[in-house]
Parts: C-alpha cells; structure tokens; sequence
C-alpha cells in the first residue's frame, strides 16, 4: 500500500497498557460479570455444546429403546418426554444458541472492531439462555418435561389433552429464550452495519459476515410469529382463550401457521450461518479465492427470502387448499436454486485450489455429502403426493437429521477445527479427527440411512415400540448401532478438546494461512489497532498488514477515552464516522437475566410470590444497567490516526442505539402483525363477524382512545425539542398520562361491549390484541418516569440524549400500534359484509 | 444508514432486492387470495379467482423481466460489476425462475379442495 499507514511506530511508552487496563478480564468468580465478546462467546458456545450432549444423550435413550421391538426401557409417557425434548433443547439450546454463539465470539475480530456495540446486551442473552435453559432441562428430572413434541401442535398441547405444568414450561421456556435469541440478533446486525474496520465495505465485508447479517435479519422476522404463538397457546391454557379450539371459533391450524412461519425459516437460520462459515474455510483449505462470491453473497440473500414462503410444506396433510400447497410446494423447489448456488461455488472453489488435507477438509467434505443427500430428499418431500405418502414417518426423521446434522453439525465440527488454535494457540490431534470424523461420518450414516427405509416401510415417527413383524426390527438395530458409533466420535472430540484447551498458551499466528482478520493477534481488546482494510482477502493482499497492525500503526492504537471503545464506520462504505464507546464489565445483566429466566420458570410453576420478586430483579436490574449507559465523557472528539479525528458517540438517526430500538420496534411491530393476523384468521372462519353474542365497543371511544395517543406522541415530540428545559420531565409525565387515559378508555369500550374472551376465539383475538397494547402502556408507565427523573438528574444533554430519542421512538411505536388495533378489530367485520 | 453518510444505503438496498420483493408480493397475493376464498367468509363458488391470479402472474413476470432486462449489463462487464449490481440481476433472474415455477399450479388446479 502506498499511502501512509495511519498511526506513527513505534508507539509511545504506557499506551499498550493503559489499553490492557481498560479491557482487562477480571479474574476469578469476578469473571462471571465479563461482558467482552471473547469471554461470552466461549461461555456462550460451551453452554450450547453442553445442551448438543445432553441433547444427544436423549437422542441415544430413543435409540435404545428403539433398538428392539416391543421394548419396555422407557414407559410410553417417559418416551414422550425424552424425544420432545430432544427435539427443542436440539433446536432452541443448542442449533440457535451455538450459530449466534460462534457469531459473537468471532465477528467482531473478524469485522476488525474491538467489541460488540452492546456488550452488556450480549452478556444479558447469554445468562439469560443459560440460567433459564437449564432450569429447562432439569424438568425431565422432575417427570415435568413437555410431551407434546417439539413443535407442541395443539389440541394435544391444549388443558384438555395436558392438563400438566409439562407445556407450560416448554411455552414460557421457550418465549423467552427466543427473546435472547432475538437480543442476539439486534446486536449482530448493528455490530455487522456499524463496527466493520475502515475500508471494509460491504462488497469487501467476509461471505460469513454476510450470512450472520442475514441470518440476524431472519430471526427480527420469523421469530415474533412463535412468540406470538407461544403467547396464545399459554393464554389459552392459562385463561380458556379458545384460539385453538374448534367447538368455540378457534382453529388447530392456526398455531401450525404461527409456529412454521417460524420454523421454516428456523433451519435457515440454523443453516446459513453454517454455509457462511463453509464459504469461509473452503477458500482457506483450497488456497484460493472464493468462486462466484456475489453469487454466494446473494443466494444467502435469496435464501432468506425465498425461505419465508415455505412454512406450509410442513402442512401439506393439514387439508390446507391445492392451490394453495401447490405455490408452497413450488417455492420449496424454487430455494433449492440458490443453495446449489453455494454448493457449486464450494465444489469450484475446492476444485481450482490445492486442498490442504486437514481435519476441516473432512468435516467440510462430510457436510457436502450428507447435506446434499438431505437436500434432495427435502425436494422429494416438497412433491405434494410424495409427502402425504411419507408424512410423519422415519423418512422425514432421516431427512431432516441429514439437512440438520449435515448442513449445521459437520460444519460447526469443522469450524471447531478451524478456529480452536484462536482460543490458546493449539490445533486439535490431526490423528484423532480421523478417527472422530470416520466414527461421526460413519455413525451418522448407518444411525439415519437405514431411516429412509423404515419410513417407506411405514413406521410413523414419535412410537414408544413396535410390533416385531413388521420388518422393521433389523433397520431399528442398524440405526441404534450407528447412533452409539456417532456418539463415540463426540465423545472422542470432547477428550481431544479439552486435552488441547488445557495446553500451555502459544502464540495463534495464522495457522492454515487464511485471509480473513479474526487471524491478526487479538486480547482482550481485541487487535492492537483497528486495521485499515482495502481487499475482501486482507491477510492475503495486505502481506504485511497482520505486522502493522500488531504494532499499533492502524486506526485507535489506544484508549481515547479512557474507556472502552471501537470506532463505528458507515453501513455501505465502512468509512469512519464516530467513537463508540463501550460500557465495560458489570453484575446487572447477569443478575436482570437470572431474574427474567426466575420470572418465566416460576410463573409457570405457579409460584407467585417468588416469581414476581424476581420480575422486580429483572426490571431493577435492566434499569439500573441503563441507567450507567448514555453518559457523556469528557472529550468531545479524538484522533484516531491517519489524520481522521472523530466525533466522540452520535446522536439520532447517526447513532447505533437509535438503529438498534428501531429494529427491536420492527421485532415488536411482527409480534403484533402476527396477533393481528391470528384475529383475522378466527375472523375469516366465522359467517358473521363479530359472532353473534358478541359486540365491538362503541366507535366514539375508538377515536377518543386514538386520540389521546396521539396527543401523548406530541407532547413526548415536544420533550425532544425541550432538552435541557425544566418543562421536559413534565412533560413526559403528561404524555404518559395521555397514554395511561386512552388505554383506560380502551377497558371502558371493552366492558361496555361485554367482550367475554372465553366464550370464542373472536372476543380472545381481540382481547389479546388490547393486551399487547396493554402491555405497551405498562412499558411506557416505566420509561415515562424514568425519562422525567433522568432530566431532573441532569443526564439528558445534547451530546447524551439517546435515552430522550429511544423512548420517544417507543413512545410514538405506542401510539401507531394503538391505531393499529383499534382499526384493525373494526375494519376486518367491514370487509366480511 | 444515516442521511448525512450520502451512502444511499436504504436505496441501494431496495434496488438490489426489489426483484425479491415482487416474488414475495406475488407469493403473499396469491396465496392469501386463495387462502381467503376458500374460508367460511370468503367462500368463491368455483374456487379461487384464477384469473385475478393469472394478471398478477403476468404483471409480475413482466416487471422481473424488466429488471433483468435492466440488469443485463453486468454479464457484459462482469469483472467490472459491483456487488449491488450483480445481486439485483441474479434475484431478477432467481425471482422469474421462481415466479413462472409458482404459477403452473394456477394452470393446472381449481377449486378448493
């Protein structure tokens, strides 16, 4: 590179250390309060691959019940228990978990940001999954687990059929172990859009990046159908809200619509992730660019759209419409295309290099080949006919093991070869990965090929046993045997794991000479300087960039601020736009995270008293947290080398937080399209609309209650233009007197209309739909005085006012959700006359 | 994504995915016109408005025809192109492949059983 690098060397004297000091990771039980992406993201994937074990280990009590016909080593109830869990701890604690897991602990190296924008978020969804996913998991030691299968279809999931505590804990556990999910996601799409190093625009930005970024995207959307989902199925069982019952309005279907809108998207998030990182190692293994990255870089994309519209391939037995199955079932085929995208760009890649052989090339070999295999038969299955034919029978258990196992698990045991020499230097046995990838791809192959056959033979899915005659027995024994084999080369993995992590650390350097930049020397606060980047193959085409860097001649060699900080550079050019300062290592997020998980479990276990002391913890918590946060420092802006000084944080629509609540808005306003949705579908069922019996309240109140909100949004727009006036914490309090007044007319209008929501499903959807709303209120009779009491405190200035602007943009999300609902329950009867 | 960046982000985005957009528009009417008229409310004697669907069909083939159209210049540079560029030329070419495919079923299938 011919212009100068940005930063003089060598670096003065205490620099390095003043930078140590701020980031330094507290030792002892102090670490349990690190927020740093480096020491979450390894608790966070050790956590996941905890519950891939436990997981498994339920997977291998299915086997060996399974083994032999008529076999009596798990009771029918105990069976149930076992494989429902299987199936969700599976999906929710380990697949979701362990892709965002990876994702935090290396993107921001790979990005060239020393951390996270939201450390302190990161740390929160993390304790939040942990504590709340095993409390989870310890309810099978209780007899107290699900049983109704990890996709929980009502009416056997309704009080009817589970009268037990069993469903109840996978809703709330699940509810909210999506909501960290979804924390997760808000961090990553921030990090990706406003944390890329200096030059790394978003057509240099690494193909894994670009899957992280649309796999994050994914879940802000896919995931708020489930949780809406999750909220009515607990509400009907709670309240005898019928949405899911057909004698009172309700539909069956209607969950299965929620939960797949979510579920099919679900295992492209679980896939994606893990072809980013295959796109990233084929090119390293192959030493050679990757072939057709655009075209990888925009069948991710259209991957991520084409994957919203195949939730109902899931339902094709369901007696949905032809027509309609029929635009499903051609989508089904129609994402195939853009996969093989990425599958042809891998076998190019591979074939125009020289393949390194190495553990990682096995893995990755291993995943195309199983994957492909899993991918065909899911086009088999997406043929309508060849569907009703196979549903429910060990032929879907064998294709989605291969979709799953080969399209998630192969590569994440290749990324851990990969990328484990970053954690302490050291590589894992090359001799013994033989022998783990022979005994995983083996294993897996003789546990879930035999499958195909059996489902085609006819054993349904979810048996406790079988008769012995009928030709079953042999293929059962064959897939027990290759799940044990499978499970020996985890088993064999965990052994070489742990040998090589108990090793002396060395220094990492670049061991399979990759080109992306989680391989320059990193701490704790990450690399030395923020390296400037002009390739989209930087290690490969800036030679000595990893030399320059380590010696603080790129961007922030230092701590400006004395604090935490990484610099936030624009969306689309990655050019500098302002210092981001970062909070540092803190107890609130583990202690709001160990009271929301207290909080769900306990409700569930209808320990009242306990749960709602610990949902006092959590809101305690979360505020106390926020309040340390939107804090001026002393500078006003700093130079970070090359000339460039920088602002020192950003306000409006130039900030990260401002972005991140609009995305958490968008997480919102899908929850409440989603109930909306769920009201139109009970209402579409019904000849008359309202149903007879049943009444809206009167249209005046409607317009009374809209109109107060709206009076509350402007005078909430007025204490954003009255910073720094004594009249803007009153008028926050007005406005959330404004709020609080038209909800109340809201209850006035539904008590006046006598709306019963147990008596059919129309009067719940509407209730639900006044409930969120409701819900909305409550969240701003926190945020209203806790806007006017950070104003009397004198924190809200023009340099630290995104507490003003965020809680505004809720505020005004409020009031357009109110109009919402308020439309919505009176126009759908309008159109059905 | 901020206005002061001049970077375009929202704009350049949109152009790229608008052919994605059109699928998805032409997926959501089709399915939910067929989905309606086919409940209790919307019942249609003779199932789903086929021709509503066919128009729409068209419309959408047409404006993804365009795009492509548009976009064809980047397999005459392709070495030149920009990842915005290829992007919107490959979802225009994924999107009219996914289109037509979608649509054989409103040839072959009536009703609403």
């Amino acid at each position: 590179m011919n212009t100068p690098l940005p930063n003089p060397v060598p670096r003065p004297a205490g620099e390095l250390e003043r930078l140590e000091a701020v980031w330094r990771t507290r030792r002892g039980w102090r670490f349990l309060s690190s927020v740093n992406n480096s020491n979450i993201g390894l608790l966070y994937i050790g956590t996941a691959l905890l519950f891939f074990v436990l997981a498994g280990i339920l997977g291998l009590l299915i086997r060996t019940q399974l083994a032999v016909p008529e076999n009596s080593f798990l009771s029918a109830g105990t069976y149930n228990q076992v494989f429902t869990m299987h199936g969700t701890v599976m999906m929710f604690l380990f697949a979701i978990p362990v892709v965002e897991a990876i994702a935090v602990y290396l993107l921001p190296n790979m990005l060239g940001a020393r951390d996270l924008p939201f450390p302190r978020l990161s740390a929160y969804a993390y304790w939040a999954y942990a504590i709340g996913g095993l409390a989870f998991f310890c309810t099978l030691f209780a007899g107290l687990a699900p049983d109704g299968g990890w996709f929980m279809y009502p009416p056997l999931t309704g009080t009817k059929y589970s009268p037990g505590l069993n469903a109840d804990f996978w809703l709330l556990g699940i509810g909210f172990i999506e909501i960290s999910a979804i924390a997760g996601a808000i961090e990553l799409i921030i990090g990706i859009l406003f944390t890329r190093a200096p030059g790394m625009t978003l057509g240099r930005m690494p193909v894994y990046a670009w899957a992280m970024l649309v796999v994050a995207v994914m879940i802000v959307f896919a995931f708020p159908a489930v949780i809406a989902g999750t909220a009515l199925l607990e509400l009907e069982r709670a309240f005898d809200w019928p949405f899911f019952i057909a004698e009172r309005g309700g539909d069956p279907l209607l969950w299965q619509h929620l939960f797949w809108f979510f579920g099919h998207p679900e295992v492209y998030i679980i896939f994606l992730p893990a072809a980013g990182m295959v796109s990233t190692m084929v090119p390293t293994i192959a030493g050679t660019s990757l072939v057709g990255r655009r075209a990888v870089i925009a069948a991710l994309v259209g991957v991520g759209v084409f994957s919203f519209g195949l939730w109902a391939h899931h339902m094709f037995t369901a007696g949905l419409g032809v027509l309609e199955m029929s635009f499903v079932s051609a989508a089904s085929m129609a994402v195939a295309v853009p996969t093989a995208i990425q599958v042809f760009a891998w076998i190019c890649t591979l074939w125009k290099g020289k393949v390194q052989r190495g553990a990682p090339a096995l893995f990755l070999l291993g995943f195309m080949f199983i994957f492909v295999l899993g991918g065909l038969t899911g086009v088999m299955v997406a043929v309508i006919p060849f569907d009703w034919q196979v549903h429910d029978t060990y032929f879907i258990v064998a294709h989605f093991h291969y979709v799953l196992i080969g399209g998630m698990v192969f590569p994440v045991f290749a990324a851990m070869y990969y990328w484990i020499p970053l954690i302490n230097g050291n590589r894992l046995s090359e001799r013994w990965a033989k022998w783990v990838f022979w005994l995983m791809f083996g294993g897996f192959n003789l546990a879930f090929f035999p499958m195909h056959i059996t489902g085609l033979l006819g054993m349904p899915r979810r048996v406790y046993t079988y008769a012995p005659d009928l030709g079953w027995n042999g293929l059962n024994l064959l897939s027990t045997v290759g799940a044990f084999v499978f499970a020996l080369g985890v088993v064999l993995f965990a052994f070489d794991a742990m040998r090589t992590l108990k090793r002396r650390t060395q220094p990492v350097g670049n061991p399979w000479n990759a080109s992306t930049l989680e391989w320059l020397t990193s701490e704790d606060y990450g690399n030395r300087s923020i390296p400037r980047v002009a390739s989209s193959n930087p290690l490969w085409d800036q030679p000595a960039l990893a030399r320059e860097v380590d010696e603080g001649a790129h961007y922030l060699p230092q701590t400006a601020t004395g604090k935490r900080e990484t610099m936030a550079t624009s969306p689309v050019g990655a050019a500098p736009r302002y210092l981001l300062v970062l909070p540092g290592d803190s107890w609130l997020p583990l202690l709001a995270a160990a009271g929301t998980a207290g909080f769900f479990l306990l409700l569930t276990m209808k320990l009242n008293l306990l749960a709602t002391i610990c949902g006092i913890t959590a809101v305690l918590g979360t505020i106390a947290w926020l309040w340390q946060s939107d804090r001026g420092v002393e500078q006003t802006s700093v130079d970070v080398g090359g000339g460039i000084v920088l602002p020192v944080g950003a306000t409006g629509t130039a900030s990260h937080s401002w972005w991140a609540t609009i995305i958490m808005l968008v997480v919102d306003a899908s929850i409440f399209a989603s109930f909306a949705f769920a009201y139109l579908h009970v209402s579409m069922r019904l000849q008359v609309c309202p149903p007879p019996g049943s009444s809206l309240p009167p249209v005046e109140l409607a317009w009374l209650s809209a109109a107060l909100l709206v009076a509350g949004s402007v005078l909430i727009w007025l204490a954003t233009h009255s910073l720094g006036k004594r009249r803007m914490p009153w008028l926050a309090l007005a406005a959330l007197a404004c709020a609080l007044a038209s909800f109340g007319v809201d209850l006035h209008g539904l008590r006046a209309a006598d709306l019963a929501p147990s008596e059919s499903a129309w009067g719940a959807a509407v209730a639900t739909l006044a409930s969120y709303q409701g819900l909305h209120i409550v969240l701003l009779t926190i945020l209203g005085p806790y806007l006017a009491l950070r104003g009397w405190q004198g924190h809200l200035t023009a340099r630290s006012r995104a507490t003003l602007d965020n809680i505004a943009l809720v505020w005004h999300y409020t009031t357009l959700q109110g109009i919402a609902w308020l439309s919505a329950v009176r126009l759908v009867p309008l159109l059905m006359e | 994504m901020n206005r002061n960046a001049s970077e375009h982000f929202f704009r350049r985005l949109l152009r790229a995915i608008l052919p994605l957009l059109v699928w998805l528009l032409h997926f959501i009417f089709c399915y939910g016109l067929a989905a309606a008229q086919c409940t209790p409310a919307g019942m249609r004697p003779g199932g789903p408005d086929r021709t509503a669907m066919g128009v729409a069909t068209v419309v959408a083939l047409a404006v993804l025809a365009w795009l492509a159209w548009r976009g064809r210049g980047v397999l005459a540079r392709p070495g030149r192109a920009g990842l915005w560029e290829w992007a919107a030329f490959l979802f225009a070419a994924l999107s009219l492949v996914a289109v037509s495919w979608s649509s054989v079923g409103i040839l072959l299938v009536d009703g609403c059983a």
